[in-house]
């Protein structure tokens, strides 16, 4: 393999389009005969809808249609949950494209108007007529399941969307016999995901070829296709999905959403092609949110710091509705990752979805793995401050030491391979931890303190093997494709399954092709996320595109390397075993003189003059790829803190990122993954939160009281790594989309409440705000 | 949310209590008030103007007097729609005598919904509570001098 372009921070080739605002999105496509669509929301957390007279709006100047529930009987099925737990009583309730008889949150669809042009539709969208009967609401996800809460659907029960348990070991006994115990409640609150492209559907269905061409801000465009064709009952071989340009996403455009069914409702009805894009509200209203989970949790541990079990009881709130994935990212994205880094003999966690009257929540950068780590890591420093240990010391004792090929966890997963006492000593010794504590023990600074912050984690990524997808209920596969295409001039095509929206796979990808046959990198295209266009593929989330779509790729061009070995072999007149292979070159073993290059090879084979017996014509392959277990990241954060006593103000002065994502394709975009990553998870920390009021309105509804991290808010990022490959893995890369925020927001976290300590403040509810954290301290006080 | 606020008249009980059912001055002194028209036994339809932060709109909604014992007290129930969203709220009144004058005590709740709900909801209390305050020192002005 060449290391000159695998590893190599060559820029992303997807930026100058996107920085010179140039690239195309969903809203920026225009077609002839082209309406607009305005959706109508509920203003009401939760009421019947008495009666609907759209007869005004529909006379209005523009408009073209109006619809509601009932114009969609028997051409729209209900919105499907694609994430169907098993052994956990799951109950799916049903989510009409357009509402039936009852809204359920702010901003549940109730209407769709279409008119020639966005104008029309949203001024005519205000004569609608909507007569609301308002029911109670509820919010916090643990007071939904109690007796007595709002009910929000009939044939659900205490508003239990499942229970699910992971366990492991014996935990009774861990608790009986256990030297010391720590607790705390946390609150993973509500966050509101903010990708800077809202969401956006053009919808273009031929009345007279019944086939609907659909763009859609998504990130996994054939899932789309394949959810579309059940709900709007057109085959899949006559829908064509194309994500375009896709301007951020989080997970929150996983998610396949009503707006989406109902725009291409309206096309089909009308045979026009219907834009709807989203406005900056409705985005916070009805794009799916992130975490909100009260966890109360347990550990216990002998007196030497050893960790002997964990035992939690989590609330997560689904919202109204259960959207695509939501049912497995507070489960198995979540209670299978409780052992950490760690070696934890007995586990066990019950884990409560329940419905409540807010937007519906979904997978959210880290899905389910930020809040297993918080966990867990908020555990180990509330046993350190128990037992007077260093945080440190504590963990030392606990981690899983170095291993290559295979470690069984309690909750059943196998890690792949891992070095977390490197991970962990590298980011001590960067940040001179001794140091930065010698400096904390002499003391607050002018009512300054000082505090450290740690993390280590390990999360599940490179989303898995086919088999266990069945298993665990994901109603779909998870494996990736790719297709590899030398033209004449030994220019190439890559088409991929999976659908980037910003990683930068259109750089990374075409390094792993110029890495696997010497082409180069500038002479490879990379398509995706076009469904007729594309192989299959399942998307883009669990940090999968490369750990999955790029074996799948690496694989192809090995195919394409071996097929060109052949032809070598025969234009040389050498037997293929006497073949070899360097940077681009193939040539009889100690004769590199004498060579083929791809290029050469591509020429012939295209123009198949002179083939080998029994060889086709073409360069070309293709692999559909499905990994044999997840791949394991992992790494250590470490978080610097001062915090004024006087006004609660938190100031993070240093923080310092290792993550292992093992071999890095390009380390300018894993640091750039890993920044964003870090800034998302300490905004979760210390400013955002989706804040409703009592009746269930979403008071945090713009971005003037949603607080989003700002750069002058945030240090330099210290950026570290190890590198350990994954055994399994053609290429060894673990991915790294998410690795950033599963550590950071506990790591800031544990730094404030360290700096704390000396006050006596032991927990805080995030996000800790000067207002919050001012008030902890006057409380602790007394 | 609750809205609460305490005025006082120079005025008896009586004469402050019959100012406070005068649709025409209530319909006077309540800021942005277009139009206030019966509907029914002390229930009104009511078209307001409001602005809230940056959200200017108009709603169209009903106010009603409930419980009246004059001169002393009564419930007043308020619903209101529009574009930016919806209003509904209801507050208990009382008169009572005060140095010669009248001391009226407004108690009450105020919940929002749609976009003021979304983007206003920081300023609705002071909102409320500034109209509040319009709407009395206008109607002690019309006591003070008569239109």
């Amino acid at each position: 393999m060449s290391t000159r372009i695998f590893g190599s921070g060559i820029r992303r080739r997807e930026d100058p389009r996107l920085i010179t605002g140039t690239a195309t999105y969903t809203d920026d496509l225009t077609l002839p005969r082209m309406v607009h669509a305005a959706m109508l929301r509920s203003p009401h957390a939760h009421a019947r809808i008495t009666s609907i007279d759209t007869s005004n709006a529909a006379a209005a100047a523009g408009v073209v249609a109006v619809y509601t529930h009932a114009d969609t009987v028997g051409a729209l099925q209900p919105t499907p949950c694609a994430w169907l737990l098993p052994d956990s009583d799951l109950k799916v309730a049903t989510y009409h494209g357009l509402a039936k008889d009852v809204v359920r949150y702010v901003g549940d669809l109730v209407a769709v108007l279409v008119a020639e042009d966005r104008y029309a539709a949203e001024d005519a969208l205000e004569l609608i007529e909507v007569d609301y009967e308002p029911l109670p609401a509820v919010i916090d996800p643990e007071q939904a399941a109690k007796d007595g809460a709002p009910q929000l659907h009939d044939e659900i029960p205490r508003n239990q969307a499942f229970h699910w348990t992971v366990a492991g070991g014996d935990i009774d006994a861990a608790f009986e016999q256990a030297e010391v115990v720590v607790s705390d409640r946390i609150i993973q609150q509500r966050l509101i995901p903010n990708a800077m492209e809202t969401r956006a559907a053009l919808a273009s269905y031929t009345t007279a070829t019944g086939e609907l061409t659909l763009w859609n801000t998504t990130q996994n465009p054939h899932i789309v296709r394949f959810l579309m064709s059940g709900v709007c009952g057109l085959g899949e071989d006559k829908i064509r999905v194309v994500a375009p340009e896709v301007g951020g996403g989080f997970g929150s455009k996983l998610a396949v959403y009503p707006a989406d069914f109902v725009t291409v409702f309206c096309s089909m009805r009308l045979g026009r092609p219907v834009k709807w894009t989203e406005t900056r509200s409705e985005n916070y209203q009805a794009t799916t949110h992130g975490r909100d989970h009260v966890q109360q949790v347990e550990l216990a541990a002998k007196k030497d710091g050893t960790i002997t079990g964990l035992r939690c009881t989590v609330y997560a709130g689904m919202g109204a509705y259960l959207s695509t994935a939501a049912p497995g990212i507070p489960t198995i994205l979540h209670g299978l990752m409780l052992s950490g880094p760690y070696t934890l003999p007995a586990v066990k966690e019950d884990v409560y979805g329940t419905y409540t009257n807010g937007t519906p929540v979904d997978a959210y950068r880290g899905a389910g793995r930020p809040e297993a780590t918080f966990m867990l890591e908020r555990m180990m420093d509330l046993l350190a401050a128990e037992l007077e240990m260093d945080p440190v010391d504590v963990r030392k004792k606990n981690l899983i030491p170095k291993f290559d090929d295979g470690h069984e966890v309690i909750t059943t997963l196998s890690y792949d391979s891992g070095d977390y006492p490197a991970a962990l000593d590298k980011v001590l010794a960067h940040a001179d931890y001794a140091g930065l504590r010698a400096t904390q023990a002499k003391g607050p600074i002018n009512g300054t303190y000082l505090g450290l912050g740690l993390a280590n984690y390990v999360e599940m990524c490179g989303l898995g093997p086919s088999q266990v997808a069945g298993a665990i209920g994901f109603q779909g596969g998870l494996w990736e494709s790719a297709i590899v295409r030398f033209h004449p001039s030994g220019k190439v095509h890559v088409f991929i399954g999976a659908s980037p929206h910003g990683q930068g796979e259109e750089t990374t990808f075409a390094q792993i092709v110029s890495s696997e046959l010497g082409v180069d990198p500038n002479d490879v295209k990379v398509f995706h996320g076009d469904t007729d266009m594309t192989p299959m593929g399942w998307g883009t989330y669990g940090s999968r595109t490369t750990a999955v779509g790029g074996a799948a790729l690496a694989l192809t061009a090995r195919k394409i390397r071996d097929k060109a070995k052949v032809i070598a072999a025969h234009l040389l007149e050498a037997a293929v075993e006497d073949m070899d292979y360097e940077d681009g070159k193939f040539f009889v073993k100690g004769a590199p003189d004498q060579h083929k290059t791809i290029t050469d090879i591509a020429l012939m084979a295209n123009v198949a003059w002179n083939m080998p017996e029994g060889v086709e014509a073409g360069l070309e392959a293709s692999t559909f790829y499905d990994p044999p277990n997840f791949t394991f990241p992992f790494g250590t954060h470490l978080a610097v803190v001062e915090v004024e006593a006087e006004t609660g103000v938190v100031t993070l002065t240093r923080y310092i990122a290792l993550d292992d994502c093992g071999p890095q394709i390009n380390p300018v975009i894993v640091e750039g993954q890993v920044h964003g990553g870090v800034v998302q998870g300490i905004g979760q920390a210390l400013w955002e939160e989706a804040v409703y009021d009592e009746g269930g309105q979403l008071v945090t509804g713009s971005m003037l009281d949603y607080a989003l991290p700002r750069a002058d808010m945030l240090p330099d990022i210290e950026v570290l790594s190890t590198v350990t490959p994954s055994p399994h893995h053609p290429i060894g890369v673990k991915g790294v989309g998410e690795a950033g925020t599963i550590g950071s927001t506990v790591a800031v976290y544990n730094a404030v409440i360290d700096a704390l300590r000396p006050l006596g403040v032991t927990s805080i509810r995030m996000p800790l705000t000067p207002e919050r954290v001012w008030q902890a301290i006057q409380q602790a006080k007394g | 949310m609750n809205i609460t606020g305490s005025y006082t008249f120079d005025a008896p009980p009586q004469a402050v209590w019959d100012l406070l059912i005068d649709i025409d001055a209530v319909a006077a002194c309540l800021p942005g008030c277009e139009s206030m028209d019966p509907i029914g036994d002390n229930k009104y339809r009511v078209v307001l103007t409001m602005g809230i932060a940056a959200i200017t709109g108009r709603y169209e909604g009903t106010v009603e007097m409930r419980d009246l014992e004059p001169p002393c007290s009564y419930r007043l129930v308020v619903e209101g729609r529009g574009k930016p969203g919806f209003v509904t709220g209801g507050g208990a009144i009382s008169l009572t005598a005060s140095d010669g004058g009248t001391r009226v005590t407004v108690d009450g709740t105020v919940q929002v919904g749609g976009t003021i709900a979304r983007v206003g909801q920081r300023l609705i209390g002071s909102v409320a509570k500034m109209m509040m305050d319009r709407f009395f020192a206008c109607l002690q002005q019309r006591l003070t001098h008569p239109a």
